[in-house]
């Protein structure tokens, strides 16, 4: 009987034995690196050597606001207020915000995870679809290893190379960060406004691995849903093909139907939890954050149902 | 060779809607045999196999490989169970090594070292660590028979295994398979629509039609008690058949172009050519044509066979 452990091992050998996963890899340490690049660039355009004048400019600014716009949204408001001791903060501890700083790089590099989406579901769509095309899955099914462990090891393969990229992409942006900025920068903290009005300063690390977490939970739940189809199709072309397109359309298609109260019950709709982040409504006023996790739970373990129930009652008959 | 069942099936039946693919089948395959599944196409053999081997779910009945019931031990059945089922398909983008460490991962406790030996008696030595993609159809067949044997299986199951081979390959599978029934007392299944094939690697087939199992016989008997047919060629065919027909029955007798057929022992040969020689009739040869399986076949499944 087989172990999971070395059913896993297979998978992985079929995942990064061929050179395509490579070309992924290859790309998005490319990506990563150019808009790195874009952003230093980018800094050296607008870096004003009078920022300490500017700042203390704006800050007049926002002040001048608070006191003539009476009818102000106190969300807006509080904002505001955080800003203005944000900057005073600068001020007194010398430190230019606009003076790009390692950290910066890895947040930034949060926006990435979209790519990293995008080339998992590519691997997630392709990963049982892809052994019917072969006519491998013959060879595959015919050993002591139940339909149940060969896709368990497929799923836990998968993910493993989500988080290959995640990774990947976090050190890319260090690297790139450390590089252009120094690594000096690594102690840098992340300053925060606490409930006291207070300026803290907390570790930077977690914020990065907050701002990546939001995007986690989309990848997972794409991924799924991509792997789910993978069971459905025989071709991988075709479930790479319906997996991107329900990817990209999805959300576009859910925003313009948002004035429908249904479009709620929807995976797109929830996908996004930071529209629940301070700053951003949801597409539905109904919607709340526990309402959005309850729903992507409930996507997420009919997703894992739907490709158990494919991959192990079909008939492997032609 | 021991008198236990490798393999037993039960009432086994497959449905898809309301046809019945495979209906009600019965038998046990004993070990130590080159056991074949003959069939006109969509008799019911590939769904019969699969059905064993667990990629088709039974709608009834079931599957016993060494007393392990494939349906409730499907794991555990499988252990002793190697498979090609129809042309090996491996990963392409893996080396023949790697293909046979997928397939050696799936097995506990097989050895660096049997792998070596597997590699070693299939003689794929000297390209085993190029990529499949470069190999010929005939290698990856090989590669194929040393996947399924990797773990030394009691039952190795093959079904349509010629498919797109050339004579070459056939008779190299062929010659494997003798060799593995004899040297790792391997009980073999084979399923084929290609008779000539079967007549040659089989001890025993079964005869499936229309999903059911219309005879099983050994093939060793059959060779043995099938009456043959002798083929005269004279220069004065209705000579010849007069004298012929004042020896045997006329009903055994009939012309066929240039030549005589006569259903007969082939000990009745010399006594034929005396008689033919004293009546002074030229005799350009005369030779025993055995029934072939195909023939057989023909008559027991009325003639319906399409290949």
């Amino acid at each position: 009987m087989s172990s999971l452990s070395m059913l896993i091992r297979n998978e992985n050998m079929k995942i990064y034995r061929r050179p395509r996963t490579w070309v992924m890899i290859a790309f998005l340490i490319l990506t990563v690196a150019l808009l790195s690049g874009m952003m230093k660039w980018d800094e050296r355009e607008d870096n004003q050597p009078n920022w300490e004048q500017n700042l203390t400019q704006e800050n007049a600014h926002i002040q001048k606001q608070l006191v003539e716009i009476k009818d102000l949204n106190p969300d807006h408001k509080a904002y505001l207020t955080e800003q203005i001791k944000l900057n005073e903060y600068y001020l007194e501890h010398d430190i230019n915000p606009n003076d790009l700083q390692l950290w910066d790089y890895v947040n930034n590099s949060a926006s990435l995870t979209i790519l990293v989406t995008l080339l998992t579901v590519i691997i997630a769509a392709d990963m049982i679809a892809a052994e019917f095309s072969w006519g491998t899955i013959k060879l595959l099914l015919v050993g002591p290893a139940s339909r149940t462990k060969i896709l368990v090891s497929k799923y836990v393969a998968t993910m493993g190379f989500a988080l290959l990229l995640l990774l990947i992409c976090f050190a890319a942006a260090f690297a790139a960060g450390g590089i252009l900025e120094g690594f000096s920068g690594v102690n840098q903290p992340y300053l925060s406004i606490d409930a006291d009005n207070v300026v803290q300063e907390s570790s930077m690390i977690v914020h990065a691995l907050q701002k990546y977490g939001f995007a986690i939970v989309s990848l997972i739940l794409y991924v799924m849903m991509a792997f789910m189809i993978s069971a459905a199709f025989r071709s991988s072309s075709m479930a790479i093909a319906f997996s991107l397109l329900f990817m990209l359309v999805g959300t576009t298609l859910t925003a313009l139907l948002s004035e429908y109260s249904w479009v709620k019950y929807l995976l797109f709709a929830n996908i996004d939890l930071t529209q629940y982040l301070a700053g951003a409504s949801p597409i539905r006023p109904d919607m709340t954050l526990s309402f959005s996790i309850m729903m992507l739970i409930g996507y997420y373990l009919v997703f894992q149902f739907v490709a158990w129930l494919l991959f192990t009652k079909r008939d492997v008959a032609a | 060779m021991t008198t236990e069942a490798v393999l037993q099936l039960r009432n086994l039946t497959k449905k898809i809607g309301t046809r019945t693919i495979v209906n009600d089948l019965t038998f046990d395959i004993p070990a130590g045999e080159v056991f074949g599944f003959l069939g006109p196409n969509g008799a019911g053999k590939t769904t019969t196999i699969r059905m064993i081997v667990g990629l088709i779910s039974m709608t009834k009945g079931e599957a016993i490989i060494k007393g392990v019931s494939v349906r409730n031990h499907f794991e555990l059945a499988m252990t002793h169970v190697g498979a090609i089922v129809e042309n090996p398909e491996m990963y392409k983008f893996l080396t023949g090594y790697q293909n046979l460490i997928h397939f050696a991962r799936r097995h506990s406790g097989i050895t660096k070292e049997r792998i070596n030996e597997v590699i070693n008696m299939l003689g794929l030595q000297n390209r085993i660590h190029e990529k499949v993609k470069r190999y010929s159809l005939g290698m990856r067949q090989r590669l194929g028979v040393a996947q399924a044997i990797l773990h030394r299986p009691s039952l190795l199951i093959l079904d349509e295994p010629t498919n797109g081979l050339d004579p070459a390959g056939i008779r190299e599978l062929r010659d494997y398979l003798r060799r593995l029934t004899r040297e790792e007392g391997i009980s073999v299944i084979v399923s084929s629509h290609l008779l000539s094939e079967m007549e040659l690697m089989c001890d025993r087939v079964a005869i499936i039609q229309g999903g059911k199992l219309v005879d099983i016989r050994s093939l060793q008997e059959t060779r043995d008690t099938a009456q043959t047919k002798i083929i005269i060629e004279a220069d004065d065919i209705p000579a010849a058949q007069t004298l012929l027909v004042s020896m045997f029955d006329s009903s055994r007798v009939s012309v066929s172009g240039n030549q005589l057929e006569l259903m007969a022992d082939k000990t009745a040969i010399p006594s034929i050519a005396k008689l033919l020689v004293t009546a002074e009739i030229e005799i350009y040869g005369i030779h025993a044509v055995q029934k072939s399986l195909e023939e057989q076949f023909l008559e027991i499944t009325g003639g319906e066979m399409v290949v």
